[in-house]
């Protein structure tokens, strides 16, 4: 059984992301996960979760230090990458039809189903949706983490809310997040989109066909003609 | 369930002499600490400390309530602050690492060793009574001084107590003699006398004050309760809402079957190298 497609570098391939969103993307998956097991252990009251780093006060150290790589690589990629950044949201404020038409189609395509798909931009609708949810949750995760972390100089009323903001946050993130990792590697439907982030190319073939608007815009002959 | 044990505190015979407050700290091993006035805070300068509270090195203290009437004029209302021992205790319910137990004789028995620090505590307990330690990354209570009990003996700052105002015993013999008490004062000056702990938070607290104005009048919550983040957190998110990671794993874990089933049967496995769906 194949779990994804075999990198080919024979065929004619285009960047999909450059060397900082890929190690942003990377650090941040490391850091979110160490977060999530070692707090997962206080949610879940489980001491087998606990015993991987070494007992309770490991994984709160170790959620800690996570927490601080995390949130300083974050924000040091947007201060660095704020043209990326800007790039993006620009184009997950093209939410149109054809993310609808991309949302509603998704199910059947999620079970394996072959379906028509209308032309994409350079996220698809389901990619927009985690695009959108995802850094929200994790923005939510951090503010009130750091909340919880040093509860004395705030507002009691907000440390109590920070603790259901901090769970519920954990919980929507890890939902998209699990979606997410499938859909990025082992759905056979995705294709070339692991090879994206984390080579940094697709191949020119995938992308013209998942990502139409996109490829046209970006590799296009009108592209190729303007850049030239 | 053991016939139930506390503290009686009688405000109408505290000297605030504070003797209890020594003998706290004596017993429990707690240094002075020479940074802060129990008077009210650095700064203050008066004897009214009604804003004061413990700390991480002081499970207790005295409050001074100053008030003033116009029928009774200007009086001092003394009140030893310290951990309540809910009978339902808010602590035991959120603290992650299960570090609170309830002694079958009603003391709330919080274990250091199992104490990681995270304060979740701090922020449920309606009386916002375990404090932060950071040389022991804990929190510390009143500790209804479990091992002296244990050894028949009574809490420290019960024995010490000079003119009597605190009384350690069994509470339904306790809550008896508070309730005479109670009839005593009323006729005898101090009409809007009260018990308090018999009833708060609907199954009320383990130690019982008697005082001799309306709890306001010394600084306590008149209707002490649980704060709505709190009940919301524990009741609803904590139980409730993580189930739905398993099924967002149970969807991906389908659609890994789903997918490559159909594309088997379609003999078009090949169309996953050659990028998907069409
Ligand atoms: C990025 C900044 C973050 C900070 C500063 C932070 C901080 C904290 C702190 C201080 C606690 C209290 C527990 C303890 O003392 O060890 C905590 C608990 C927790 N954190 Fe985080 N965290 C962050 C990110 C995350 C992320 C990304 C996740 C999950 C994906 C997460 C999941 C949890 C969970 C599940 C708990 C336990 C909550 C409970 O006991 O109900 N945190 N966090
Ligand atoms: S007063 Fe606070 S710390 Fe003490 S038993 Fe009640 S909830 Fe717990
Ligand atoms: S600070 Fe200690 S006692 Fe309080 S909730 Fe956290 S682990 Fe439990
Ligand atoms: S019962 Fe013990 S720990 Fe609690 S206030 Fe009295 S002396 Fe201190």
């Amino acid at each position: 059984m194949q779990w994804i497609p075999e990198y080919r570098d024979d065929v004619p391939r285009v960047e999909r992301f450059n060397l900082l969103a890929r190690s942003t993307h990377w650090i941040h998956t490391v850091t979110f996960l160490l977060c999530l097991f070692t707090g997962l252990a206080l949610f879940l009251r489980a001491d087998w979760l606990a015993v991987i780093f070494g007992g309770f006060r490991g994984a709160g150290l170790v959620h800690r230090i996570a927490a601080v790589v995390m949130t300083v690589t974050i924000l040091t990629a947007m201060v660095i990458g704020v043209k990326g950044v800007i790039a993006w949201l620009k184009d997950l404020l093209r939410f149109g039809m054809n993310d609808i038409g991309f949302l509603l189609k998704f199910p059947a395509e999620f079970l394996g189903l072959k379906v028509k798909i209308p032309p994409q931009t350079r996220f698809n609708g389901g990619e927009k949706m985690n695009s959108m949810v995802t850094p929200t949750m994790v923005f939510l995760l951090m503010i009130s983490g750091w909340i919880i972390w040093w509860p004395s100089i705030w507002w009691p009323g907000l440390v109590r809310a920070s603790y259901w903001i901090h769970d519920i946050a954990m919980i929507l993130a890890t939902i998209m997040v699990s979606m997410h990792a499938y859909l990025g590697s082992f759905h056979p439907g995705s294709g070339e989109s692991f090879w994206g982030m984390w080579k940094g190319t697709v191949r020119a073939d995938w992308a013209q066909h998942h990502h139409t608007i996109w490829y046209d815009e970006t590799y296009g002959e009108k592209a190729q003609a303007e850049a030239e | 369930m053991a016939r139930q044990m506390t503290n009686l505190f009688d405000s109408s015979k505290c000297t605030a002499c504070r003797g209890c407050f020594s003998a706290c700290k004596n017993s429990n091993q707690m240094p002075a600490l020479f940074d802060r006035s129990y008077f009210g805070g650095p700064g203050n300068g008066t004897y009214d400390s009604k804003d004061g509270d413990t700390d991480a090195e002081t499970l207790t203290m005295i409050r001074f309530n100053e008030t003033e009437d116009p029928v009774d004029g200007v009086r001092w209302n003394f009140l030893k602050w310290q951990c309540m021992h809910c009978v339902d205790p808010i602590c035991l319910k959120v603290c992650p690492k299960g570090a609170y137990t309830k002694l079958d004789w009603g003391c709330t028995f919080h274990d250091e060793e199992k104490c990681i620090g995270c304060q979740y505590c701090t922020y449920a307990c309606p009386f916002g009574i375990p404090k932060y330690r950071k040389r022991t990354d804990t929190v510390t209570k009143c500790t209804l001084c479990y091992e002296r009990v244990a050894e028949g003996l009574q809490p420290a700052c019960a024995q010490t107590c000079a003119p009597g105002a605190i009384k350690f015993g069994y509470r339904d013999e306790l809550l008896e003699e508070a309730r005479e008490r109670v009839k005593y004062l009323r006729v005898n000056g101090f009409p809007r006398a009260t018990i308090y702990g018999e009833t708060e938070l609907g199954t009320g607290t383990n130690k019982l004050y008697i005082l001799t104005d309306t709890p306001d009048k010394f600084g306590l919550p008149v209707k002490p309760q649980i704060e709505g983040n709190t009940i919301f957190w524990q009741n609803w998110v904590q139980p409730y809402f993580g189930w739905l990671i398993p099924i967002a794993l149970g969807a991906s874990a389908l659609s890994f079957v789903t997918s490559r089933v159909i594309a088997n049967k379609n003999k078009e496995y090949e169309g996953h190298a050659e990028g998907g769906h069409e």
